[in-house]
């Protein structure tokens, strides 16, 4: 782990889920969800880091509910998850997706003596408590994902196909609903809330951006980016630090960062993947790092400094300078996931189609020179 | 002569010196007979006689020459005497003569002065006269307007005024004259300030009253703000017909109204006032402001034909160096090199301006006729070969046009300055031409999903600019070295630094190829993708051929392949170079992540290189790749799967062809495969023979 070297976790099944601990600040833990078409053959991996050590333990959970398409831990209790998932009903030969809300048994990973280890040593697949499914309003409605309101804790929001549904997680109902007026063809590809806004959740359609707040009629954009990307737009991540900032990845190779209260250029644009950006993240911690994953099976470590000068003095563009610090090559299939850790801001995973978690850190010489 | 000698000493010889008469008797008697003797006797005997009467004869003529002579000096004694008398004679009346005429120059010597003394009378009533008749006189000269005699007959007469002023005659005289003058000097200062005095009339004004002993320093200013007046009238009247005429006549104008003046004035100021320092700065803020104006007249569109623009040009600068000589101020020669160079870089950009306009009308036509040919396929050949020998031309054209300037019978045009001008000129029309057209043609290519430019228009343009790199600018740069040699041997362009345009022409190239295959790869992926992710693959029907975006993907990939062979020749060797990375090819049959360590990976969006397969392997990449990930997105039933084995193997079988990377279309096709054998429900592949028959019935 030291000297920049990655440590590579395989699983049995493709993956495209995976999601930090938010609620936990201090141990580096991943929530992985494998995606299977076989019955019963999907599990979440819990992944936790020992940072002296370097080693990893793994916890494994079953999700026979169906293959994992989405997994976003709460950040309000660390023992919470949801996940989207698919299930193939042989007998009307249908998929049929839904969300559904689990609770851990424990949150713990390391096994604290011999007995535990013993027990973890067998992976025997433990099970989660489910606290909630929730299904669309039609049952072949595709689901992109599903979110956490980042303040109140029984509320979600679903992406769907040309909607996001606001749900309620105690009781499963629906309590909003956006969607754009008009009939819209363009489909959305994902979305967020907004961390700012608290009530304004910003969905992914085609190559626009749009944001709308939960609490009007959620008809009109409260903001847009239209064009955000040149194909579709993949994802994207406000910065946690600077009202107005968010990134977007998308087809078009291209990570963009954008001040929306002006949508008509990027602050910044960098196209260094050389296929689809599936995902970008913003660090928690140190705005100016940006992590990419793309199908061109790479992750890459971003700087993006320059949009991230204090007005007060202290330049961070001076530090360092734009461009990608690290690529990371380890993988060797399409990269659809790549996160920070929630708990160590120098910490990251990231995750590709072949069941390859590769957890790695930002290099030495850049955490020194962002510190110092 | 030995022998004489001895003759002659010999004393038997008879006629020599030593003869010894003895000797030679008694010789003569012992050699010779008795007759011998005798005869000698009678000989000898004869020889006297005939010397004793020659003797004779010439003692007689002796005598008769000598009586001769002495009668001779007697007769001479008795002449001599008669002219001493005559002599004396002649003395005594030249000392008559002598005393008369010293009395006669005695007598004259009193009418003598009388004479002198008139001369001098006359001389001074001369002189009063014209001091009396002065007044008159001024005033004529006034109403004649011959100022410069009044003045010349006042300063004249001045003097003796001033001299005997106190007397009360010239005193009237001279307050009279006083008056005259003081009137005069106000004349002529109205003169100096109505505006349509000429600058001459303006010169001598001021020099007469300069003589009239005006103070300086209020005439110099007087002097400098008619002087300014005038020529800002002139240069009024100059900036307003800028509108109205040609170059031509404006310079002639400005020649002979303002040019000229400044020259009269700053001449005229020199001679009067003696002073060089104020006027160049005066003269350089007008000249400032004609620089000016000219520059509008070179800028004015009816201007821009060369030769009338040249003609115009040589004209001003003749001048101009005319009247450098009279200013002295190297500021304005200095001027006049910088309007000649500025003229030649202007008309240079005029020139690069058109040539990029042109280009640009050009590109217009080029690209309505490759919308209106629609589905034909366009000859690409053609049309770049039109396309760039346009530009050749025009360029070559332009380049030809500027050396006009270096004719010999202009005033600059073998100036070596002029000279260097023309060449970098030359030179930047050539660059500033070819970096603006790759500007032109990478923003075309940046904007071309928006624009909706055809792609064939890139693929001309890419290798436009890859045939400019590799033979235009050579070219170019070869003819203008040689037309500089023609005009003005010896002149060679200064900065020849090709690098700068050759990275722009090449980037240019890239970035249209690139933005082709993309665009190609794109229209290609996105067929793919809407068709991947509408279809409802779990409920698909038993497959029956491939579907028909298949093939409107192979035509796409196809048209876009037959045109890049137009312009792009195949070349052999596989293209690895674009393919160093992507996904890896593994066996349909299973999902193995280890097979995929021993292949290559595959760059998806990544550089494309100059030749068709190159072009063509690049959207293919693109096509797959996205047909890959979009496979993984849906779930598939066991007749969805064995479309999508029918589909990949159509493409398969069709776009082999296309490209020279069979192993990177394999490698992709079967990526798609196994990531749909995944997403399976039932996973059961058809029958390889099968796909083939529905594939050829299809």
């Amino acid at each position: 782990m030291e000297g920049g070297n990655s440590i590579i976790y395989g699983l049995e099944h493709q993956t495209r889920a995976l999601s930090p601990q938010y609620a936990e600040s201090d141990a580096i833990r991943f929530f992985i969800g494998t995606q299977s078409l076989k019955p019963n053959s999907n599990q979440v991996h819990v992944v936790e880091l020992e940072e002296d050590t370097g080693e990893l333990h793994t916890k494994v959970f079953k999700h026979d509910i169906g293959e994992i398409w989405h997994l976003r831990c709460s950040p309000h209790d660390a023992a919470i998850l949801i996940t989207t998932h698919n299930t193939y009903n042989s007998d009307t030969s249908q998929c049929s997706m839904g969300v559904s809300i689990f609770r851990l048994p424990t949150t713990e990973v390391i096994p604290k003596d011999l007995d535990a280890m013993t027990i973890m040593n067998n992976r025997n697949a433990e099970d989660m408590e489910l606290l909630k499914t929730m299904s669309p309003e039609k049952p072949e409605e595709e689901i992109r994902c599903a979110e956490w309101h980042p303040m109140d804790m029984n509320r979600i929001g679903i992406v769907l196909d040309n909607y996001v549904s606001i749900r309620d997680t105690s009781t499963g109902e629906q309590v909003g609903r956006v969607a754009p007026e008009g009939r819209s063809r363009l489909k959305f590809s994902g979305g967020k809330w907004s961390p700012q806004g608290q009530n304004q959740f910003a969905v992914l359609q085609d190559t626009h951006i749009k944001c709308f707040d939960t609490r009007t009629d959620c008809s009109k954009a409260a903001w847009n980016i239209d064009g955000a990307h040149r194909q579709l737009a993949r994802d994207l991540d406000f910065n946690p630090n600077r009202q107005f900032h968010l990134a977007s990845a998308g087809d078009d190779a291209a990570l963009n960062i954008w001040d929306y209260r002006n949508g008509k250029e990027p602050i910044f644009t960098r196209t260094d993947h050389s296929h689809w950006v599936w995902t970008v993240r913003y660090n928690t911690y140190h705005e100016q790092l940006l992590l990419t994953g793309s199908s061109d099976a790479r992750a890459l470590l971003t700087s993006a400094a320059s949009v991230c000068d204090d007005e007060e003095g202290l330049r961070i563009s001076q530090v360092l300078e734009d461009g990608v610090l690290q690529s990371y090559e380890q993988h060797e299939d399409s990269v659809y996931c790549a996160e920070w850790s929630a708990a160590e801001p120098w910490s990251f995973a990231s995750l590709s189609y072949d069941a390859r978690l590769v957890i790695s850190r930002v290099p030495l010489h850049f955490k020194y020179k962002i510190l110092l | 002569m030995g022998e004489s000698q001895k003759d002659s000493e010999n004393p038997l010889n008879i006629d020599g010196n030593n003869f010894n008469s003895e000797m030679y008797i008694e010789c003569l008697l012992k050699c010779a007979t008795l007759r011998q003797v005798m005869d000698k006797e009678a000989e000898v005997v004869t020889q006297s006689q005939y010397l004793q009467s020659e003797m004779q004869t010439l003692v007689y003529e002796n005598y008769n020459k000598f009586i001769s002579a002495t009668e001779t000096v007697r007769k001479m004694r008795s002449d001599f005497q008669i002219m001493q008398e005559e002599m004396n004679k002649l003395s005594e009346n030249i000392n008559k003569i002598t005393t008369f005429s010293s009395t006669i120059s005695e007598n004259l010597k009193d009418s003598g002065t009388t004479v002198n003394r008139l001369c001098n009378t006359r001389q001074l009533l001369d002189k009063l006269q014209f001091v009396f008749l002065l007044p008159t006189q001024l005033n004529k000269a006034i109403e004649e307007n011959r100022y410069m005699d009044a003045v010349n007959d006042y300063t004249h007469a001045q003097r003796v005024l001033q001299k005997y002023g106190s007397q009360p005659s010239f005193q009237s005289i001279q307050t009279e004259c006083s008056e005259i003058i003081s009137d005069l000097k106000k004349t002529l200062r109205e003169r100096l300030l109505t505006p349509d005095t000429t600058a001459s009339e303006l010169a001598e004004s001021v020099g007469l009253l300069r003589q009239l002993q005006e103070s300086d320093s209020s005439l110099q200013d007087i002097f400098l703000t008619c002087a300014e007046s005038r020529l800002q009238q002139h240069l009024k009247s100059l900036s307003s017909i800028v509108d109205n005429v040609d170059i031509l006549e404006w310079v002639e104008k400005c020649n002979n109204s303002l040019l000229a003046d400044i020259g009269i004035v700053i001449t005229c100021y020199h001679d009067t006032f003696q002073n060089k320092e104020i006027l160049p700065e005066f003269a350089d803020k007008v000249m400032t402001q004609v620089f000016q104006l000219f520059e509008e007249v070179i800028k004015k569109p009816e201007n821009t034909g060369t030769d009338i623009l040249i003609r115009g040009l040589d004209k001003f600068f003749r001048k101009l160096q005319a009247m450098s000589e009279i200013i002295s101020s190297d500021s304005v020669s200095q001027k006049a090199v910088d309007v000649v160079v500025q003229c030649i870089n202007h008309k240079a950009s005029m020139q690069y301006q058109i040539i990029q306009t042109q280009f640009k009308e050009n590109l217009m036509k080029v690209r309505q006729s490759l919308a209106s040919k629609g589905t034909e396929s366009a000859d690409l050949k053609d049309i770049l070969s039109s396309l760039q020998v346009h530009l050749m031309q025009k360029i070559q054209a332009s380049l030809l046009d500027l050396m006009a300037f270096l004719q010999k019978n202009l005033s600059f045009g073998l100036k070596p300055w002029c000279g260097k001008a023309v060449a970098d000129a030359c030179w930047t029309v050539i660059s500033e031409t070819l970096i603006n057209i790759s500007d032109m043609v990478k923003s075309m290519a940046s904007l071309q999903a928006s624009n909706n430019i055809p792609f064939e228009l890139l693929l001309v343009l890419a290798k436009l600019c890859l045939e400019m790199q590799e033979n235009g600018v050579s070219t170019l740069h070869n003819h203008l070295l040689k037309l500089l040699e023609e005009s003005s041997p010896g002149l060679t362009v200064g900065n020849n630094d090709t690098s700068n345009i050759m990275v722009s022409l090449s980037t240019a190239a890239q970035v249209a190829l690139d933005s082709e295959v993309v665009f190609i790869g794109q229209t290609a992926a996105q067929m793919l993708r809407v068709s991947v992710l509408a279809r409802d693959w779990l409920r698909a029907p038993e497959p029956r051929g491939p579907r028909a975006v298949c093939r409107r993907v192979v035509e796409t990939l196809a048209s876009a392949d037959t045109a890049a062979s137009q312009l792009f020749p195949t070349s052999m060797k596989p293209s690895s170079d674009s393919s160093r990375r992507t996904i890896w090819s593994r066996p349909s049959s299973s999902f193995s992540p280890i097979s995929r360590i021993f292949s290559e990976r595959i760059e998806v969006f990544s550089p494309a290189g100059a030749d068709r397969a190159a072009l063509s392997n690049g959207a293919l990449k693109v096509a797959l790749k996205a047909l890959v990930e979009c496979v993984r997105l849906r779930t598939f039933s066991r007749h969805g799967l064995q479309q999508l084995q029918v589909d990949v193997h159509f493409l398969q079988q069709r776009l082999s062809c296309m490209g020279n990377d069979e192993r990177l279309l394999n490698a992709l096709l079967e990526d798609a495969l196994s990531s749909a054998q995944i997403r399976c429900v039932d996973p059961q592949l058809m029958e390889p023979s099968i796909v083939d028959i529905i594939c050829e019935r299809g």
